[in-house]
């Protein structure tokens, strides 16, 4: 339904501003007026608004999200082999920000240290505060200062730089939220009970405080994917990797119409795959959710 | 990214510090917004052909006085230059320039300061080096945080009204129009905005002059902006439903809409305020990157996305990085300063 209306919105917003791929052959004065009427015809062009999108869209279910007027190949099969790269960036950006968050939130819970909870703080208002293209272009000067010749985007320096950049307003969300919802999780009155039995306090966060905070925190990293998205664009243009991001870009600036609606189909339809991951997360974490009809 | 950072709390009086230099900052990046032509030595667009991609001037000091060197190029290829230390022209403060209009009315040639020798050969100080048309990078500087501020402001203003608007009906209609207009509004945080932003300005021609992007960058962040406002909004509208004067304000027949904008807004009015500042460099960041891709503000207008352009040149990049990047170090401070005051209003 989001997905629809988004794509709806989208080409209403292409189509009501005009101008399209063919609108370039104007300026050169090879071309005749004919030439291009007749081109229009042929990619349908000419049709009324509604019915462009009524076609776009019976094609897209079925795969189809036509052919790139500036690549000149189907557009599935470009946004498919681009996704793989950003793919892999947002993952280990994912994981990089977990792998910092969760130990880091436990180990403050559990010692309760005022030093754990500053630290804690200090990161969250760093990596809050750094944008990604700040930090992705501190990624470069760092890559050519001690790269000694010219930079290789395929190196694994380069990549987990880039993760990293990636990675740092998810740091500060997750590290915010799972601290936040162990400490209040740590206030309950089962929690008083858990240590009550005598269990050690180790014992008590792994089995008793873990679980209920963990669903906030499955949520945020549903919804943060979006974000990540949108991250890709700049991170993988500052440090030049071919990725999804990168071929926006491209095909805004080349006007390329169907692969603009190609890559925001895809990334909605990701996006939304992402929060439906999240909620069946929190339904395998929680009984009560499960119990709701899942 | 909202009420559960609040938890984390310093003592009052810390707190308290440390908005000051959030406030600081970001009275230090209005004024150089308003003074932009009064700071700037030079014009934002005047090439210096005879030195491009020049690195920051150094100052030395002849006994109290400080004087500049002009630069001699040793490799036009390699751009590495020396100081010709013959020469020597002094600074001076309050110095005659190109003219430029003060507060956008006072038509003046007034600068705060520049070289004091007026012969046409004296040398061009850049205290942040020359761009790779030999144009000053300080006063472009300037002039970009003047355009990327006015933009941004004014997005937030703009998305501030519309989120409002959408979060306060929402709120105070409820039932089906909640439901409504709350799904779309979790659809538009969920999604991917640069991406959405992207696709809207694939819709408009790629080259615009400056009051033409100026507009379209207002028009996709109203578009994509206030998804945060509204949620927000709806929830603080739903709190204040049930209070006595609120409820005593509807027994008495107040139309709904005077309820709304009357009764419950002002009510908000603070809370919406820390919302609208924490969006302000989000909208920056917004401008930033599209002029960085080249789709935002064009050349030779300087905006801070596309003055970092130049840190696509890995040698320049290596030799002058403070220089280059000195545009995303000034993003940086002025979201650093907004996330400290967002973070002691919270508490």
């Amino acid at each position: 339904m989001m997905i629809l209306v988004v794509s709806a919105v989208t080409f209403a917003l292409l189509g009501f501003a005009g101008g399209d791929a063919l609108t370039e052959l104007r300026n050169n004065p090879q071309i005749s007026e004919q030439t291009i009427e007749r081109l229009r015809h042929v990619y349908g062009l000419d049709q009324p608004l509604p019915i462009r999108y009524w076609r776009w869209l019976s094609s897209a279910v079925t795969g189809d999200l036509g052919e790139s007027t500036y690549f000149r190949v189907p557009v599935s099969a470009l946004v498919w082999m681009r996704s793989v790269s950003t793919f892999q960036l947002g993952t280990a950006a994912f994981a990089i920000a977990l792998a910092l968050a969760v130990p880091l939130s436990l180990v403050g819970v559990r010692y309760n240290s005022t030093t754990i909870a500053a630290v804690i703080d200090l990161l969250i208002l760093v990596t809050a505060s750094t944008p990604r293209i700040v930090l992705a272009l501190f990624a470069l000067v760092i890559s050519v200062r001690f790269a000694s010749s010219a930079i290789d985007s395929s190196s694994a320096v380069l990549f987990w730089l880039a993760a990293l950049a990636l990675s740092a307003p998810l740091i500060s969300v997750f590290l915010a939220q799972l601290h936040g919802e162990l400490q209040r999780t740590m206030r309950e009155d089962f929690i008083k009970l858990a240590r009550a039995k005598g269990l050690s306090e180790s014992a008590v966060i792994f089995r008793h405080a873990i679980r209920p905070a963990l669903n906030p925190v499955l949520t945020i990293v549903g919804l943060s994917l979006g974000g990540v998205l949108g991250g890709s664009v700049i991170v993988e243009s500052v440090l030049g990797r071919q990725g999804l991001g990168t071929l926006m870009v491209s095909a805004v600036r080349a006007r390329d119409l169907p692969l603009v609606m190609g890559i925001v189909l895809f990334t909605s339809t990701a996006v939304w795959l992402g929060n439906a991951l999240g909620e069946l997360l929190q339904a395998v974490n929680d009984k009560r959710i499960r119990d709701l009809g899942f | 990214m909202s009420s559960h950072l609040s938890r984390y709390r310093f003592s009052k009086r810390r707190t308290d510090r440390v908005a000051v230099f959030g406030w600081l900052v970001i009275a230090l990046f209005a004024l150089a917004a308003v003074f932009a032509g009064f700071l700037a030595p030079y014009d934002y667009a005047a090439q210096s052909r005879a030195e491009p991609s020049a690195p920051a001037t150094r100052i030395h000091f002849n006994g109290l006085t400080p004087i500049i060197h002009p630069l001699r190029i040793d490799d036009a290829l390699r751009r590495t230059y020396s100081e010709d230390t013959s020469v020597a022209s002094p600074l001076r403060f309050f110095v005659r320039g190109y003219s430029y209009k003060l507060f956008g009315i006072i038509r003046t040639d007034l600068h705060l300061f520049g070289v004091g020798s007026t012969s046409g050969n004296a040398p061009r100080i850049n205290l942040l080096g020359a761009d790779q048309l030999g144009r000053d990078r300080f006063s472009r500087l300037l002039y970009a945080i003047r355009f990327s501020l006015i933009v941004a402001s004014v997005g937030v203003l703009v998305a501030s009204l519309v989120g409002i608007l959408i979060g306060g009906v929402s709120g105070y209609a409820g039932r089906f129009v909640d439901t409504l207009l709350m799904g779309a509004t979790d659809a538009m945080l969920a999604l991917p905005t640069l991406i959405l932003i992207l696709g809207v300005r694939a819709a408009f021609p790629l080259e615009l002059p400056i009051t033409r992007a100026a507009l379209l960058l207002l028009l996709i962040f109203a578009l994509t902006g206030w998804a945060e406002m509204a949620r927000l909004t709806r929830g603080l509208v739903l709190s204040l439903r049930q209070r006595e004067f609120v409820v005593a304000a509807v027994a008495l027949g107040v139309s709904e809409a005077r309820v709304l904008f009357r009764h419950i807004l002002p009510n908000i009015l603070p809370s919406l305020r820390t919302q609208a500042l924490l969006l302000l460099p989000t909208f920056l960041l917004a401008e930033v990157a599209l002029s960085y891709l080249g789709v935002g503000l064009q050349e030779p207008e300087p905006s801070l996305g596309n003055m970092l352009t130049a840190a696509s040149d890995l040698e320049l990049l290596r030799s002058q990085p403070f220089s280059v990047l000195s545009p995303a170090l000034a993003v940086l401070f002025f979201t650093l300063g907004v996330r400290l005051i967002g973070r002691s209003e919270r508490t």
